[in-house]
């Protein structure tokens, strides 16, 4: 397929650019010591993501994307910093750093086995044809589908998620709030807490 | 003799008594408590009289026997070569024991009776009683035993109540000190015991005296063991070292004096009377396994003799009437040993009944004068109180003139029979010892009896007459004893001026020794080497003739206080009376050569191996280990969420790690090796070492043969078809059910 | 089309800076972000083999996790807000309450 080539040779552009911008995205938002700039690097990863799943054909979870992540959290992320707004100045939390050091050994250990695990399952995969690799039908991943598996087979997961999440609106509301009772905070000046053990 | 006369009555009764006294006797009354102890003795009593009728009635031969319950009472099935062990507790009374059973039962009920009056005043009345029930019970086992074990029993029951009343008086130190020498001197002697019994059983596979009497077991007993020692000698050695810790004997006697720390009735029937006798009675019981070697016996009879010989000239010495008395004890049962260890054994317990009448009667009399005179001891500090206390006195100097060995008192008659048989001890088969021994250890026997004679009178003089030397209160307060102490005390006396009659010696006619027939042929052989008239008339008129100069020399020299002559013999001997009246001072060489350095090894042990090695290193040592760990890790308890998630990784890489192998790989690779229409299947890429594990293979050839189902991987097919054939290798873990499959194919020419 | 393999590793690579970020921050807000990186790693893995199984259940699975990353960055947020009123700081260094 000639137009599967030409497509192939952009959707292989268009993945690089993304992979470029989400890996960045990513990077950018565990090392920025600003918070705002962290959470916009984040919305960058979102924002690349978004067009991968596009890629993939699911447009609706593209949108979703865009919509929930880029959309509604990233909004309570910068309302919360705006809130908080404290930089810091030690971003990086040393304490334990062997611990740590050996944690993200583990971590890489786990990448490179299951990337090659991955690999090879995937090879295996495409080696018995178990993988598509023509273009999906049109409508594929679009509302109708997805809406379609969601309120048929996934219906009772739906619901259920509609349910926590209104567990976790009331549970937000509960753990936020200011407590009556206390003090105003405006009373009590915010002093520096010491460092170091309690 | 079968009957079924209830014989195990005999100690349980006394035994109820204790039980009663000991758990109830607190709400119980005073009287109620010595009804109780009182009666349950005077029943054993009545049915040990009774029992000895039926034997009285029966053939020389006749015995009783009993069991306390059916089946065994100490049961091991064989091992290393050591036959099976079946001890019943089985009681035995013939006519050894019933003597023994007569005289506990009787002078105990004396004593009892006598004791109800003593420890009037002591505010535990009811323990006292019971542990001398406890201890009655105990002897009657003892006796009563129809085996070592069953007699063991009795032997430590006796053993333990000596100890506590000793001890009774516990809240003054030096009691407690008294009993607990008594108890491990004692457990010197139990040890021999123990080991002496462990080797006949080894040698004869029973314990029961009469197995043990029988010519098999004699056979075997004498057994040669090693060297030229036979089974039977070390053995008998042996149990005489158990004999000489519970009689009192060289080298175990020192905690028969300091035993006088309890009440004086305790004296009377535990340390002089019964428990004490405890050895002679087992040297007689066991009679044909010490005559097996006679150099054990010749060692018995030595030590008795020089026990006999070296108690008396301490007790001359002594000041604290029950410390004469005490030394006396162990004097006269050295003559018991004497008894015994020349075969004559009717004498030796012969001597035990009459002595059991008469010192159990002297204790009872200084209890007596101790009672009048609030406690006082000292011979010395008295004097006079013939006036006062004139049932004590006159029943005193019939003890005195038993003991001495005055005609006719019961002391003459025994203590001539013994003599008489050391003066007939034929050594012919022992060439390891001189052929004078018999008459040695005569000798030494009349100077121990003269002694006896003399230490016995001095103190009789000194209490009873002259005049009074301690302060008037103690003398205005003196008085005689209530009825109750003076019953027995006439009770004993009468036995002590008339029992000798039951004995009386061959010389005088031949069929009026009653005590020996009785004895002798149902249970001893018929002794070898009776002297003639002539001789024995001699022996008795030389031991009256020193009993006499005993007393006369007494008389010289106390009969008016202490007289100046006797200062002067103390004076013109300054050692010699220092030695002997330090006791030798063996005491303190046992002190320094055993109880110090055991002493010392104690506290070692104490020190280093309890306190340091156990406690410090073991205990808290491992406490110390247990809470530096837990310092350490509580370092890793950190609080903080990113180090735990930290964690969860290195745990979840090493759980992947450990379990990548255990994975079944994906795919199923393999080699196909080919010769013609034969191929050799080959998968492979199976981890191996350990994770390796049993995969099932399944080879489809594809040529219409069923496939092949294994577990091992290598497989062998030969196609009977031509052409492409699809080869398909099919692997199934089983735990994880997990399938995975290759194929590929093959080209068949 | 791009291989499946490719959206895989580029999956594994996001999650694996999640969990740098997640270990080595101290604010909790940029932990809190790099939960979400994780969360959309996941996703991302999710689509991919969805479409290379040409399984639209995939989508709708995924379509559950948004969700459940909406809630829990919801209530994440919160606690945040509700720890720093009381403690006056979002150091993750200095939040171990749970050692005492």
């Amino acid at each position: 397929m000639p137009a599967a080539a030409e497509g192939h040779l952009g959707q292989t552009i268009v993945f690089w650019v993304c992979t470029a911008v989400v890996l960045g995205g990513a990077l950018l938002t565990i090392t920025r010591r600003n918070t705002v700039v962290a959470a916009m690097s984040l919305v960058a990863t979102f924002f690349g993501l978004a067009a991968m799943f596009t890629l993939l054909s699911a447009q609706f979870l593209a949108a979703i994307q865009v919509l929930v992540y880029a959309g509604a959290i990233m909004t309570l992320f910068v309302f919360v910093v705006m809130v908080l707004n404290r930089d810091e100045r030690e971003p990086w939390a040393l304490r334990g750093i062997v611990g740590k050091a050996l944690g993200i050994g583990a971590l890489g250990y786990l990448t490179l086995l299951g990337g090659t695990f991955l690999l090879g399952a995937s090879a295996l995969l495409t080696k018995q044809g178990a993988y598509h690799t023509e273009a999906p039908k049109p409508g594929w991943g679009g509302v109708a589908d997805v809406g379609n598996a969601l309120f048929t087979t996934y219906l009772f997961p739906f619901e259920a998620i509609s349910l926590l999440l209104l567990v976790a609106v009331i549970g937000a509301v509960v753990v936020a709030r200011t407590v009556k009772h206390a003090p105003p905070a405006s009373q009590e000046p915010p002093t520096p807490p010491a460092h170091g053990e309690h | 003799m079968e009957t079924d006369f209830p014989l195990y009555l005999i100690p349980l009764l006394p035994l109820a008594g204790a039980a009663i006294n000991l758990l109830v006797g607190k709400r119980i009354s005073r009287g109620g408590v010595a009804a109780i102890a009182c009666t349950s003795v005077a029943m054993a009593a009545v049915l040990g009289w009774k029992a000895a009728w039926l034997l009285f009635q029966s053939e020389p031969s006749a015995i009783l026997t009993a069991r306390f319950f059916d089946g065994d009472w100490i049961h091991a099935t064989e091992s290393h070569g050591i036959g099976s062990l079946h001890i019943q507790a089985g009681l035995l009374l013939d006519r050894l024991s019933a003597v023994m059973v007569l005289v506990i039962t009787t002078v105990g009920f004396l004593i009892h009776l006598y004791s109800t009056a003593y420890m009037e005043e002591d505010k535990n009345f009811n323990r006292y009683f019971g542990y001398l029930n406890l201890f009655t019970g105990a002897m009657l086992i003892l006796v009563l035993g129809d085996s070592l074990p069953v007699t063991f029993v009795g032997w430590e029951g006796v053993g333990l109540c000596s100890y506590l009343l000793i001890g009774f008086w516990f809240d003054k130190e030096a009691n407690a000190y008294a009993g607990r020498k008594a108890f491990i001197v004692n457990r010197v002697g139990d040890f021999g015991f123990l080991l002496g019994m462990f080797l006949i059983f080894s040698a004869t596979s029973t314990l029961s005296y009469r197995d043990l009497a029988s010519q098999q077991s004699v056979v075997a007993l004498h057994h040669v063991w090693f060297a030229k020692a036979s089974i039977a000698t070390v053995a008998g050695l042996l149990l005489f070292v158990g004999a000489t810790g519970k009689s009192a004997q060289l080298p175990l006697y020192v905690w028969l004096p300091d035993a006088m720390a309890g009440p004086t009735p305790v004296s009377a029937l535990i340390h002089a009377a019964t428990m004490v006798t405890a050895g002679v009675y087992m040297i007689a019981r066991l009679h044909f396994l010490f005559e097996i070697d006679p150099f054990v016996l010749a060692v018995i009879a030595s030590v008795g003799a020089l026990t006999a010989l070296f108690a008396a000239t301490i007790g001359i010495t002594q000041k604290p009437i029950k410390k004469i008395l005490a030394y006396s004890t162990v004097s006269q049962l050295g003559f018991m040993f004497i008894g015994v260890g020349t075969k004559a054994y009717d004498a030796g317990v012969f001597h035990l009944v009459t002595h059991a009448f008469f010192k159990a009667g002297l204790f009872l009399g200084a209890g007596s004068i101790m009672h009048a005179l609030s406690g006082e001891e000292d011979v010395t500090k008295m004097g006079g109180l013939r006036a006062k206390m004139p049932i004590t006195r006159w029943t005193f100097l019939v003890y005195c003139l038993a003991i001495a060995g005055i005609f006719p008192f019961a002391g003459f008659f025994s203590k001539d029979a013994i003599l008489a048989g050391a003066w007939s001890f034929d050594v012919a088969e022992m060439p390891e010892w001189p052929h004078w021994l018999g008459h040695a250890i005569y000798f030494v026997g009349l100077s121990a009896a003269f002694m006896t004679a003399f230490y016995m009178f001095r103190a009789y003089f000194l209490v009873f007459h002259g005049e009074f030397r301690g302060d008037h209160h103690t003398w205005d307060h003196a008085h005689e004893s209530p009825p109750a102490m003076t019953l027995p005390l006439v009770v004993l006396a009468i036995g002590s001026a008339a029992l000798g009659f039951l004995g009386m010696p061959e010389a005088f006619h031949k069929d009026w020794n009653l005590f020996e027939q009785w004895l002798v042929p149902a249970n001893f052989a018929p002794m070898v080497g009776e002297e003639h008239a002539s001789t024995e008339w001699a022996l008795m008129a030389v031991a009256t003739v020193v009993a006499g100069a005993g007393i006369f020399l007494a008389y010289r020299l106390y009969y008016r206080g202490i007289s100046p002559t006797a200062v002067a013999i103390k004076d013109a001997l300054p050692r010699l009376y220092k030695v002997v009246f330090n006791k030798y001072w063996v005491d303190e060489i046992y002190d320094s050569s055993v109880v110090r350095p055991l002493r010392s090894l104690a506290f070692v042990l104490w020190k280093g191996v309890d306190a340091l090695f156990i406690d410090l290193i073991l205990v808290r040592g491992s406490a110390f280990v247990v809470d530096l760990v837990g310092r350490g890790v509580r370092y890793l308890q950190s609080g903080d969420v990113q180090r735990y998630m930290a964690a969860v990784l290195l745990g979840t890489a090493a759980i992947i790690a450990v379990s990548a192998n255990w994975v079944a790989c994906t795919g199923a690779p393999f080699d196909v090796e080919q010769h013609g229409a034969d191929v050799t299947v080959r998968a492979h890429g199976m981890p191996s070492g350990p994770a390796a594990r049993p995969l099932e293979f399944s080879f489809d050839f594809g040529d219409g043969t069923p496939p092949v189902k294994q577990s091992t991987p290598t497989v062998r097919h030969h196609y009977d078809v031509h052409g492409r054939r699809r080869l398909t290798v099919n692997v199934l873990d089983p735990r994880w059910d997990i399938r995975s499959s290759d194929s590929r194919t093959v080209v068949i020419p | 089309m791009i291989p499946v393999d490719h959206y895989l590793l580029v999956a594994g690579l996001l999650f694996a800076i999640g969990v740098v970020g997640v270990l080595l921050r101290r604010n909790a807000l940029i932990v809190l972000m790099s939960i979400e990186l994780m969360l959309n790693a996941a996703n991302l893995t999710l689509l991919a083999f969805g479409r290379a199984r040409g399984d639209s259940n995939f989508q709708a699975l995924a379509f559950l996790v948004v969700a459940v990353a909406a809630a829990e960055a919801a209530v994440g947020l919160a606690i945040v807000v509700g720890i720093f009123r009381n403690r006056h700081t979002t150091n993750l260094d200095e939040l171990t309450l749970m050692k005492h």
